[in-house]
């Protein structure tokens, strides 16, 4: 890549790790997961260049604090799949900053994670998301309905980033006005500023203690109460018999926003940015609602948006490795679904797919909690989305703006649509 | 092909012809029975391909994995049959399989 003379090069300012004595020197890579090589292409695939033929399941890069990083689906998929040689002790990177995280309960591991799991579950089981579908909808109806007129949108600014929020606020009965500023917080974990392990460890503690902060008041407040919010549902049941402790509380509705606020908001941005390139796939979602309905896991697993980590829990050969307790290892959850030998021809929607696989969810006994509400956010959308914008596609001269990081992130999605008055 | 046999939501049995290596889902979704939604077409993330398995086959049935499970228990219809039809590997032990589609959740 050609640099400005005035530029400093980001991976020269990047801080590195010295290399552990276990790690053998063939397996050095130089990734950086915040700023990937080739993300100006876009997110996923840059992280499909580091999956080369023959690259080793594990590989080690001396960025962000030094860890290793699973390069296939196997891998990602087996690692999220055993606690017990994989704990979630530390779950964000750099290590540092993962160490500051104080949510509830991505950081147990089971026995002790259950029974904050099964609350969790309880807020936002297939049943119960059934029930504020109709709620989803119409917050998704006035926001198309506010720019479909006007044949152009943002859709990162004007959907993607509002809509979740939305729907999150409502279903937790939070004011969206406090909206923009949990966002903010979110962010700072999910893609912490800093060029060292320690600075980034800052802005993750500034962005943790901010969304602590926020739920503390709320959650006193709502205690013992009656109401149907998904915060009262969860702080008012019981962990093993007992009242959740408040300390253990504020860490998991901290962890409801930081999950309900950076996710889907990103997942949607990608998913819209290729349907407007793709317009016979739009077609076929059209014609069709059942496999529209039925398309959502497909999207899931060609647009992965998570790289978290596990913690290795023990002294272990694992893969013909050394691996030593307490070294990390990122999960690019990219590079499972993106996988040829997990899913043939991946970078193709195919909406007969059998046997997909993907890790887009996590797995093991963390996988993501929220799952249900992702998929019917994702189906809302392009079932309201395609009855009043039928065709669409980005605007000439589009350049979205990707960035990486635990959660990805992608700006400047500009798409058009005829109207009436400019039927294009 | 196998014959498993399908009641739906409103009593109808219908019987299917299921090939070896699809799941049960599969087969039901195939034959349009559009009621099992299977919306996440296997993966195990969705739990909407729940049916009840006539009990004379739990025996021959693979066992429960912990994703599975949970699903299960995240839904308000869960009884000692219930499984996720996608989990249901057609084979010649399956001969016979008789399911039938749990309520929505």
């Amino acid at each position: 890549m050609a640099t400005m003379p005035e530029e400093v090069s980001p991976s020269i300012s990047r801080a590195r790790a010295p290399k552990p004595a276990h790690v053998p020197d063939d397996r050095v890579y130089e990734i950086d997961m915040y700023q990937l090589d080739g993300i100006e292409e876009g997110y996923h695939e840059a992280w499909k260049r580091v999956q080369t033929p023959g690259i080793p399941d594990l590989v080690w890069t001396p960025f962000t604090g030094g860890h290793w990083i699973a390069t296939n689906g196997d891998t990602v998929r087996e690692i999220y799949s055993d606690p017990s040689r994989f704990s979630s002790g530390v779950i964000f990177l750099p290590k540092e900053a993962g160490e500051k995280y104080d949510m509830v309960p991505t950081r147990m591991d089971p026995p002790e994670h259950t029974p904050y799991r099964k609350t969790l579950d309880k807020g936002l089981n297939l049943g119960r998301m059934r029930t504020v579908e109709t709620k989803v909808r119409e917050v998704a109806i006035d926001l198309i309905e506010s720019f479909v007129g006007a044949g152009r949108c943002e859709f990162s600014g004007e959907y993607a980033n509002i809509f979740p929020v939305r729907v999150f606020m409502a279903l937790a009965d939070l004011p969206m006005a406090d909206a923009p500023m949990l966002g903010r917080f979110a962010k700072m974990m999910t893609r912490p500023e800093g060029n060292t392990p320690e600075e980034m460890a800052a802005a993750l503690d500034a962005g943790n203690r901010g969304l602590i902060d926020y739920v503390d008041p709320i959650i006193r407040q709502r205690r013992g109460g009656d109401s149907d919010d998904l915060i009262s549902i969860m702080i008012n049941a019981e962990i093993n018999g007992e009242p959740i402790a408040h300390e253990k509380a504020l860490g998991l509705i901290a962890l409801l926003l930081l999950a309900g606020l950076d996710t889907v908001v990103n997942f949607l941005s990608f998913m819209m940015i290729h349907l407007a390139r793709n317009p016979a796939l739009v077609a076929e979602l059209r014609e069709d609602n059942l496999k529209l309905m039925r398309s959502a896991e497909e999207m899931f697993r060609r647009f992965p948006v998570v790289s978290e980590a596990r913690m290795v829990a023990k002294d272990q050969e694992y893969r013909g490795l050394q691996l030593k307790r307490g070294d990390m290892i990122l999960l690019p959850t990219a590079l499972h679904g993106l996988d040829e030998a997990e899913n043939p021809d991946p970078w193709r929607v195919n909406l007969e797919r059998r046997g997909m696989s993907h890790s887009t969810f996590g797995g093991g006994p963390h996988r993501c909690a929220g799952m249900h509400l992702a998929r019917m956010e994702v189906i809302v959308t392009l079932e309201e989305w395609l009855k009043r914008i039928p065709e669409f596609s980005l605007a000439e001269g589009a350049r979205p703006v990707y960035h990486s990081g635990t959660v990805a992130a992608v700006d400047d999605v500009p798409l058009v649509w005829p109207t009436a008055s400019s039927p294009q | 092909m196998t014959t498993i046999k399908v009641t739906t939501r409103n009593g109808d049995t219908r019987d299917l012809q299921a090939q070896e290596g699809f799941s049960v889902m599969e087969a039901i979704r195939d034959a349009g029975i559009e009621e099992v939604l299977a919306l996440c077409g296997g993966c195990l993330s969705c739990a909407t391909c729940h049916v009840y398995v006539d009990p004379a086959f739990t025996d021959v049935l693979p066992p429960l994995s912990d994703d599975e499970n949970e699903l299960l228990d995240s839904s308000s219809h869960r009884n000692e049959c219930s499984r996720l039809s996608c989990q249901l590997v057609v084979s010649d032990a399956l001969k016979g399989l008789a399911v039938t589609v749990a309520p929505e959740d």
